[in-house]
């Protein structure tokens, strides 16, 4: 049997809530304008749940969607890794919740709670676990409600305006070409930073954690809270620094690379690093137009629109980079 | 292909502790009555504004100064907690900074009770992959400020405990995670949970009726939980030593981890494990879930009970329901 050296992304999907929420349905609950989001984000519509939903259920959609087009059986799965920062409950992970959703058991799912660079994070794991013959199949899933713990009021504008709902699967399986697949993963953090994006409720430092303070009106502390000044300038930094250090690592240049995919924070933020790098724009995929800011899920949800319209073709040299809460940061270089 | 083996180990726990006799008034019974139900007479609570990120750099300076390495030695963070610092980011994040670590990973795992041992199954790999050569495995837990401190909760809270444990994992020419196995079954997961705040709530993730009923305090039907944990906790035992191909009589020690000790000890029972080789690693300050197997390991190796070379079988078995097995060599 040949030898196992990369892995590599064999199938995927996604799926959105049905409900469009636009520019024009926010101007209706807060005092905000199309053109003042547009501005600041790029952003012209997103998607949020209208009734009860967990990512484990969006996510078990896009897992059902990435097995077909794998071609992997779900039972054939050895691990199940779901990244979110709005999980299904408490506990346990939402992972549990959508390995009940695809019917499975047995194999081991866990949580990976690595906010904007949550994709990253998962892709390095499931690649280091199949590299080294832990595990044969991996199902990676980005999955999240924000629009039930953020405020829609005018108080909340400036971050409510960005997040949208969403999930994305990856199933990822052995390369035996170590041409081909996940060519490398880069990870970073800087906690110095942490509560410049950041949810704080349930915190378990304040006693009790969860108080009446935190239901759902103004100043909750379970919305998430930015000061997007810091978010934007260390993001503008960060990401073309690991973009070059997952190039360089594998002796490319940003000229080798056909496709960039950024995790979607902000259009704003894109388009600065991608003319920071010289990419032109037909070598770098934003959707976040359509869909805010969906965090885990916005990198494979993103992968996979790029591939369906024929935007990265066989051979081609993509990069995912993330940046965001942590702040955390990666990227992960693949030849498709 | 690297392996990947222990380098040091460290714990900490607050150092103000509850016995039963404390909890009861609130809990509307005696402490007699609460360390009969539960096995634990005294549990560890951290003081206020410490989070697992604090506990954990405590645990964290101990494991890296008896492996020798400086926090600038690190180069990947996998963190396991089920009440983490803040919602997010991640308690990786925290103590990345609060070590003064360099801008690496900080990889924030959740697999509830046997979530060490997802982050220590991860970590090996990484190191296996050569995609780090030194990983800080931190496991840490304040449970103290998520539960319910009034009488319906007598045969839950005094289960819980605060801590923190650590364990320096690092490329080596011989390998110190000998098998790792992990599994879970979301079957009957309801039984030990706790459901709120839940983003999958439409159209606000907490309410004041899900605050009133007491819905986001841990749900525990421990007399179910219990039976599955006793036969899971055997089996897989016996399936990681199966996987390292290594007979039980060759084993220095058996951590076992579990909410309720008893418990543990009878798994280890019916698996005909040497009795005086069992660690049951709630016996002590009460289930401290991700924290509890590198506490023990610790206090194993500081107590001299094991020592360098001496193999070390852990078992855990918890919430989701999650549970692993892991033999290594010390």
């Amino acid at each position: 049997m040949d030898e196992t050296v990369n892995s590599r992304i064999l199938g995927l999907g996604h799926n959105l809530p049905e409900r469009v929420v636009t520019n024009q349905d926010l101007t209706r609950v807060m005092d905000t304008s199309d053109e003042w989001i547009q501005q600041r984000t790029g952003i012209l519509e997103r998607r949020f749940i209208s009734e009860d939903t967990g990512g484990s259920e969006l996510g078990a959609h896009a897992a059902r969607e990435a097995l077909r087009s794998a071609g992997v059986a779900a039972a054939d799965l050895d691990l199940i890794i779901l990244g979110s920062l709005s999980p299904d409950v408490d506990f346990p992970g939402t992972a549990s919740f959508l390995q009940r959703n695809l019917g499975l058991r047995g194999m081991p799912v866990m949580d990976v709670r690595n906010q904007c660079s949550g994709f990253i994070y998962m892709l390095a794991v499931a690649d280091k676990f199949i590299r080294t013959g832990g595990a044969r199949h991996v199902l990676v899933v980005g999955a999240e409600i924000h629009s039930t713990g953020i405020d829609l009021s005018t108080v909340g504008r400036e971050v409510a305006v960005i997040f949208g709902d969403g999930a994305a699967a990856a199933v990822l399986g052995p390369e035996t070409d170590r041409r081909r697949g996940i060519l490398s993963t880069h990870l970073h953090s800087e906690g110095r930073f942490a509560e410049k994006l950041m949810v704080e409720a349930p915190s378990s430092r304040v006693r009790p954690r969860v108080t009446e303070d935190m239901l759902d009106r103004p100043g909750s502390r379970l919305w998430p809270r930015m000061e997007g000044r810091y978010v934007f300038k260390h993001a503008v930094t960060r990401f073309p620094e690991v973009i070059h250090e997952a190039l360089a690592a594998n002796g490319y240049t940003v000229a080798d690379l056909d496709l960039l995919i950024p995790h979607q924070a902000n259009l704003r933020i894109s388009q600065l690093v991608a003319m920071g790098l010289e990419l032109p724009e037909e070598k770098v995929f934003n959707n976040i137009q359509r869909y805010g800011n969906t965090t885990a899920a916005s990198i494979p949800i993103a992968l996979h629109e790029a591939v369906q319209e024929g935007r990265v073709k066989p051979g081609a040299l993509v990069c995912l980079a993330a940046f965001g809460a942590g702040f955390t940061w990666g990227a992960a270089l693949m030849r498709w | 292909m690297p392996a990947s083996a222990v380098l040091g180990c460290g714990r900490h726990l607050p150092a103000q502790s509850v016995t039963s006799d404390e909890l009861a008034r609130d809990l509307g019974t005696s402490g007699a009555r609460l360390t009969e139900a539960t096995g634990v007479a005294r549990r560890h609570r951290a003081s206020e504004g410490q989070g697992p990120s604090h506990l954990g750099r405590e645990a964290s300076l101990d494991a890296l100064a008896r492996a020798g390495l400086a926090a600038s030695d690190v180069d990947l963070i996998v963190f396991a907690t089920m009440t983490p610092d803040i919602a997010f980011p991640g308690s990786g994040c925290f103590l990345q900074h609060q070590l003064g670590c360099r801008t690496v990973g900080a990889l924030d795992v959740r697999a509830q009770c046997a979530g060490f041992l997802f982050a220590l199954a991860t970590a090996d790999r990484f190191v296996r992959a050569g995609a780090a050569e030194r990983v800080l495995v931190v496991g840490a837990e304040v449970h103290s400020t998520a539960l319910d401190y009034s009488p319906r909760a007598a045969a839950v809270t005094p289960y819980f405990g605060d801590g923190a444990g650590a364990v320096v994992l690092g490329a080596a020419r011989e390998p110190g995670v000998l098998a790792a196995v992990l599994h879970s079954d979301p079957e009957g997961l309801e039984r030990f949970w706790c459901e709120f705040p839940a983003s999958r709530h439409y159209p606000a993730r907490m309410t004041g009726e899900a605050y009133r009923a007491g819905r986001h305090y841990y749900q525990l039907d421990a007399a179910r939980v219990h039976t599955q944990a006793r036969e899971t906790l055997a089996g897989v035992t016996r399936e990681v030593l199966e996987r390292a191909g290594v007979p039980a009589d060759r084993v220095a020690l058996f951590l076992v981890h579990y909410l309720d000790a008893r418990v543990a000890h009878a798994a280890a029972e019916d698996a005909r494990l040497p009795r005086e080789r069992i660690v049951a690693t709630a016996e002590g300050a009460g289930h401290m879930a991700a924290a509890g197997i590198p506490i023990a390991l610790a206090d194993a190796l500081a107590a001299g009970r094991v020592q360098r070379g001496d193999l070390v079988c852990c078992a855990a078995f918890g919430a989701g329901m999650s549970w692993g097995g892991a033999l290594l060599r010390l």
